[in-house]
């Protein structure tokens, strides 16, 4: 009876301790995990659904100021045209996009997203295979600066002030 | 891998944690190793696993990590209230099996489009003011330590407080989408609601005593009026009317005075008058016996915790040390018998939780699964703030439930709507279109 005590004693001990590693485990899994799917520019708002930003803009007049890019060179589009982008806008290689990059081979289908905002213009990354640069820097989501140079596949954009 | 299969990673592994603990507590129980408690968690991963294969059919695009989190905290439950009291326990899974009933039915009914529910926010209003007005029926409610919470319908016995949270969140969601537009210019005639709520949250604490779901109840209320207009002015003047009502409040109910007092100066070095048997007593021994036994346990607990099921709660000759230890305490007896490193992991699930939905809650398109994903959210965090504050002594204690921890029926089935609605707005925030 005393063995048995004894070792339950022990056992109680060694679950203790197999019961916290599993707890601590399972919260740096959830937590791991969690933090794979973050990714994307952030919404404009927490008070306003992504929709419905747009939504209202149109119903109260309000417009984000259009935003010009210059094309400074690459297979898609032709060099020094402009780009105007009035509303989100996707860039890539595939037909139905906003700004199609024909024959640009580094390009994935819908390869990136301008989208002007009250802040800026914004460009997130579409999880296109050989990402999105600016200024020659991988990013996913950012907010451009005049000047800045935006590089999809092979195609270089300069944003225009 | 995607979300269902993370989901799926997490289930298994909390199956696993919830036998552990329920192994630990049996063994102690026992004082020897036996299987049963092998079995009570094989069951235990069985019910969560069949709530992931509902999820899977669906909610597909759902968060993967409230389930798995939410199957964490039920464990603790489970395995704290069977250690304290076995009865509680048995009682305790039945109502996480209904929960889960519950739950699984909300997904299925809702599967489509749960945005229905927008078109009864009246109905949800009126009926979470019903319900919180319920206990204070004559013949109806019940009181309990002072506190009119609850309703007894014949052997059934339940705390119609808690459902009246889920209503109260729809019901905002869908006024607040609704009216936002208007209260953001800030107009005084617009607030006549969020006075005439105020009002109510006051006229609730008179009725019932229960401070902890008047609290809560106006927190949700600021809370999803922020996120719906974005004017933090409107949350520094209901905190300003709250603090004023409560200073009126202080003077005018002995309840709420004792509260602050208990809370402020729980031992006192001279006897003092004892409310409740009319003698010279110390408070420690009077007022604040509960509060400060509490504090004692989680003392007691230090680093590393005595063990599960090796904590002390009963006096030498067996009487409880700490009334309402399953409920409202339960967090010292954990703080207990796992020490800081395991309430800190309990915490911790409470923080990863609140997080997942508040992402729920950017995540989300239209206004109203906004407002609800962040109303559902914030009324989990400031409910868990609220009672483990009061039980750590950071707020003045008020009786409300530590969510799917503490035993008690109607919060356990309360939260897993709260859960299933969760995971709908996700759902639907995350599906492909």
């Amino acid at each position: 009876m005393t063995l048995l005590a004894l070792a339950a004693d022990e056992t109680l001990l060694i679950l203790k301790i197999v019961f916290l590693v599993l707890l601590y485990g399972f919260i740096l899994l959830v937590v791991r995990s969690a933090t794979k799917d973050i990714g994307g520019a952030p919404q404009e708002s927490i008070i306003l659904g992504a929709g419905e930003a747009a939504v209202l803009r149109e119903k109260l007049g309000v417009r984000p100021r259009s935003r010009r890019f210059r094309v400074l060179g690459g297979p898609g589009l032709r060099s020094g045209k402009t780009v105007d982008i009035v509303s989100a806008t996707i860039i890539g290689r595939e037909d139905d996009v906003g700004i199609r990059l024909d024959g640009d081979e580094f390009a994935s289908g819908q390869h990136a997203r301008f989208e002007p905002r009250a802040d800026g213009i914004w460009v997130e990354d579409l999880q296109s295979t050989n990402g999105t640069f600016v200024n020659g820097e991988r990013v996913t989501a950012q907010r451009l600066q005049a000047g800045d140079v935006v590089r999809i596949g092979q195609t270089e954009l300069r944003l225009e002030s | 891998m995607t979300a269902r299969n993370r989901e799926l990673g997490g289930v298994l592994v909390a199956g696993v944690i919830a036998g552990t603990a329920l192994a630990s507590v049996t063994i102690a129980r026992e004082s020897e190793i036996s299987a049963t408690a092998v079995g009570y968690g094989a069951v235990f991963l069985g019910l969560y696993l069949a709530a992931h294969i509902v999820v899977r059919r669906t909610a597909p695009y759902a968060d993967g990590a409230l389930l798995p989190l939410t199957a964490v905290l039920t464990a603790f439950g489970l395995a704290l209230n069977y250690r304290l009291d076995p009865d509680d326990g048995g009682r305790q899974a039945l109502w996480v099996l209904i929960g889960l009933g519950v739950f699984a039915a909300t997904l299925i009914a809702l599967r489509h489009d749960y945005r229905v529910l927008e078109s009864y926010r009246y109905l949800f209003g009126v009926a979470a003011v019903f319900l919180l007005l319920l206990p204070s029926v004559p013949g109806l409610g019940e009181r309990v330590n002072g506190v009119k919470l609850w309703v007894a319908v014949g052997p059934l016995q339940f705390q119609p407080g808690e459902l009246a949270k889920i209503f109260l969140i729809l019901f905002l969601a869908g006024y607040l989408r609704e009216k936002r537009e208007v209260l953001a210019q800030g107009r005084l005639k617009d607030f006549g609601p969020l006075l005439a709520i105020w009002g109510a949250a006051m006229l609730v604490i008179v009725q019932t005593n229960d401070l902890g779901s008047a609290l809560l109840n106006f927190g949700i209320f600021l809370a999803m009026l922020y996120v719906a207009t974005g004017k933090a002015l409107f949350v520094a003047a209901g905190l300003a009317l709250f603090v004023g009502g409560a200073a009126l409040l202080y003077n005018a109910i002995d309840r709420v005075h004792e509260r602050v007092t208990i809370w402020l100066q729980p031992w006192t070095d001279e006897r003092v008058i004892c409310a409740l048997n009319g003698k010279l007593e110390f408070r420690q021994d009077c007022a604040s016996y509960q509060l400060v036994k509490s504090l004692y346990s989680i003392a007691n607990g230090g680093f590393g915790g005595t063990g599960l099921g090796e904590g002390t709660f009963t006096s030498t000759d067996g009487t409880q040390l700490i009334p309402a230890l399953g409920t409202d305490f339960i967090y010292s007896a954990i703080a207990q018998e796992l020490g800081l490193i395991g309430a800190a992991a309990l915490l911790l699930c409470y923080m990863v939780f609140v997080a997942r939905g508040m992402r729920i809650a950017l995540r989300a398109q239209d206004g109203f699964s906004k407002l609800l994903a962040a109303g559902l959210t914030f009324g989990f965090a400031l409910q868990t703030f609220v009672i483990v504050g009061g039980v750590l002594r950071i707020v003045p204690l008020t009786g409300i439930t530590l969510p799917f921890v503490s035993y008690g029926g109607t919060s356990i089935v309360a939260n897993f709507l709260l859960l299933a609605g969760l995971l709908l707005v996700s759902n639907r925030a995350n599906s492909p279109r």
